[in-house]
């Protein structure tokens, strides 16, 4: 630890290491995943998103959304992510493959939305649960905030294409 | 390290200063006050930041800031984040290893133009990050918001700023080193290497899927542990056995502290992602990595509260401000390890996930021990630097109670609360109202211990700027020769 080359060397190795079997590993394992039929002939999942979610996407990460908002189900036995409705099956890596960026989330503040598409269906409910009793009534107009802006179209459209409630090669729905 | 001993140094302890400013010192004064001044107003923007973010965290509304969209929490929270972290913890620790490197390998620094000018360019790139999260624009990986273009300049900025006690390292005069060494010239090498990686592979050229999340908790990780972790622990190592003029207990232990720690803190970062939809075999390994974690910090307990413990140290730490705080941190930092050994595995941290758990590990990381570490080292390093006293003791005790009760509640808060919290989210048959109804009254102690640490922070800023606007007054300008 007096030669400030083995010292450097040693640091390089404990940083290098871990990011090779850590990070490079699982782009390799991980990095030619791409949309796939559960079954032989099925259609393909998970779906390109339409034009609109991709801005609405845009939307979600610049207002920060994140900081509250997980993108993520539990396999069952750990949490109680299935059992709350938060989906149907666990979520697998498959799921991820189109977005950027991957919006994974590390708090609960507020619910979980890997599934919002799938369980609300009604374009009220969301533009109501987007203006969250009040904070982001900004990107509505009119006297009442019942006009939707542009951002609230795209955010609402993008809010509805979550989902992943389709049957994937590495999670089977039960039929 | 151990052998070579022939100046009659005597082991575990950093050489005998001269009282009066050295050459040495006198060098460094330029561009450690930059750092230090910058890190202060930063910490202060932070505090105003972090009282803003709890008043909007017990509402959903938004509270007082409703319809508000500059301040919405996701620009709040993560601006606050950011701030704290690159804005307070990265300056305050470029002045702090730079003191301790250049102390310890008697360095002088020629070219402090250079530190100064990467220091500009680090809060001029950090302020146009923060401009930009509140403009809404910002890529949504915690403590990487900034958009893009911003990471090149502060890995230059970093390379011209935090550089220095590198080279100090290598031009010292003796063979002899010690453990603050290791673990600075660790901070300084490894935090470029990790942030020029992630970058590349979370903004740049953006791994597939979940890669990206991968990379990121691998990145956090090594933010927390290599940076402020190394930093903080080197600190530590310098300033107990210098202010209690004695060696550190079991000190031939330290080598093993250090590379267990360099060693295994790489790994912990999935342990982030238990549950996520990445491989599981990651998952394990960042579980037994943090459980491995134990080891160095066993060791930092030894050597810290061992020296501590003999002679009356406690009570001496307690009468003395650098101490009094520096303790405070060396005591956080044992219960950090414990708490992340045991919460890595599986069954508890499937309760804590998702909840404010990890934040308060993180707060038990960064600010009871790294920043406090960081107050108690500027009461021992401004004096020397700037030649003058701290103007005010009554600042100096409201400094130590407030932030001290605002660190402690603050991640009782996070953490019980995030305990709590985890428990009524396991239980499928409590709605996420009833939730959130019963975390207002954590809600409440976590806005309180904001506004503790803010008015901490405030009289520590009024304590050191009026001292560095007296020790740069006509009167004592000749004092530094």
């Amino acid at each position: 630890m007096k030669n400030l080359n083995s010292l450097l060397a040693g640091i390089f190795l404990a940083v290098a290491f871990p990011f090779g079997a850590l990070v490079v590993s699982s782009q390799v394992q991980l990095g030619s995943l791409g949309p796939a039929p559960a079954e032989e002939g099925g259609p393909l999942f998970p779906s390109r998103e339409p034009g609109l979610a991709i801005q609405g996407r845009a939307v979600y990460v610049s207002l920060g959304c994140v900081s509250c908002h997980t993108q993520q189900v539990r396999p069952a036995g750990q949490g109680s992510d299935i059992a709350r409705g938060y989906g149907v099956r666990a979520s697998v890596a498959r799921d991820y493959v189109l977005q950027k960026p991957v919006l994974l989330g590390e708090r609960r503040i507020g619910p979980d939305l890997a599934n919002y598409g799938a369980r609300t269906k009604d374009l009220a409910v969301v533009h109501t649960a987007i203006k969250h009793g009040g904070q982001f009534t900004f990107l509505y107009t009119g006297a009442k905030q019942e006009v939707a802006s542009e951002r609230a179209v795209a955010l609402a459209a993008y809010l509805q294409s979550l989902r992943q409630d389709y049957s994937s090669p590495e999670a089977k729905l039960k039929k | 390290m151990t052998q070579e001993n022939r100046s009659g140094r005597p082991q575990g302890r950093p050489p005998e200063g001269d009282s009066r400013l050295t050459r040495t010192e006198s060098q460094l004064r330029g561009p450690f006050l930059l750092f230090f001044i910058s890190s202060v107003i930063w910490l202060l923007a932070a505090s105003v930041l972090g009282v803003i973010a709890a008043l909007q965290q017990g509402s959903l509304a938004g509270g007082p800031f409703r319809d508000c969209e500059i301040l919405t929490y996701g620009h709040v929270a993560a601006a606050q984040h950011n701030l704290f972290v690159y804005g307070w913890g990265f300056n305050a620790f470029f002045a702090l290893n730079l003191w301790l490197l250049s102390q310890l390998g008697r360095f002088e620094l020629r070219n402090g133009w250079l530190a100064t000018l990467g220091g500009v360019f680090w809060n001029l790139a950090l302020t146009y990050g923060v401009v930009l999260i509140f403009a809404g624009n910002q890529t949504g990986f915690a403590l990487l918001e900034f958009p893009r273009e911003v990471g090149p300049v502060l890995a230059v900025a970093f390379l011209l700023a935090g550089f220095w006690p590198i080279v100090a390292f290598a031009r010292r005069p003796t063979g002899h080193t010690f453990a603050s060494q290791w673990f600075v010239v660790a901070a300084s090498f490894a935090f470029p290497l990790t942030y020029l990686l992630a970058q590349l592979l979370i903004l740049w050229q953006p791994a597939s899927g979940v890669v990206q999340a991968i990379a990121h908790s691998w990145f956090v990780s090594n933010l927390l542990h290599l940076w402020f972790g190394a930093s903080a622990l080197a600190a530590i190592y310098y300033f107990l056995p210098k202010v209690l003029g004695r060696t550190i207990s079991a000190y031939y232990l330290a080598p093993v502290a250090f590379w267990s720690f360099v060693l295994f803190a790489g790994w912990t970062g999935p342990a982030a992602l238990i549950g996520a939809p990445v491989p599981l075999w990651l998952q394990s390994v960042g579980v037994v990595a943090g459980a491995m974690l134990i080891i160095p910090v066993i060791i930092t307990a030894i050597n810290f509260h061992g020296t501590l413990s003999s002679e009356g140290g406690w009570s001496r730490a307690w009468n003395d401000t650098t101490l009094r705080f520096v303790t405070f941190g060396a005591v956080a930092f044992t219960v950090f390890g414990v708490l992340n050994a045991i919460f890595s595995f599986r069954g508890y941290n499937a309760v804590t996930r998702f909840t404010s758990f990890a934040a308060g590990q993180e707060q038990l990381l960064t600010y009871a021990f790294a920043t406090m570490v960081l107050f108690g080292a500027a009461y021992f390093v401004l004096p020397r630097l700037t030649g003058s006293l701290w103007p005010s003791a009554k600042l100096v005790h409201v400094h130590f109670w407030s932030t001290a009760l605002g660190a402690v509640a603050s991640i009782v808060a996070l953490l019980v609360g995030g305990w709590e919290n985890g428990k009524q989210l396991a239980d499928a048959s409590v709605s996420f109202q009833q939730i959130a109804k019963s975390t207002t009254s954590w809600n409440t102690v976590l806005t309180v211990s904001a506004v503790l640490l803010l008015v901490g922070h405030i009289a520590f800023a009024l304590n050191a700027f009026g001292m560095i606007l007296k020790s740069s007054a006509p009167a004592s300008a000749g004092r530094h020769d």
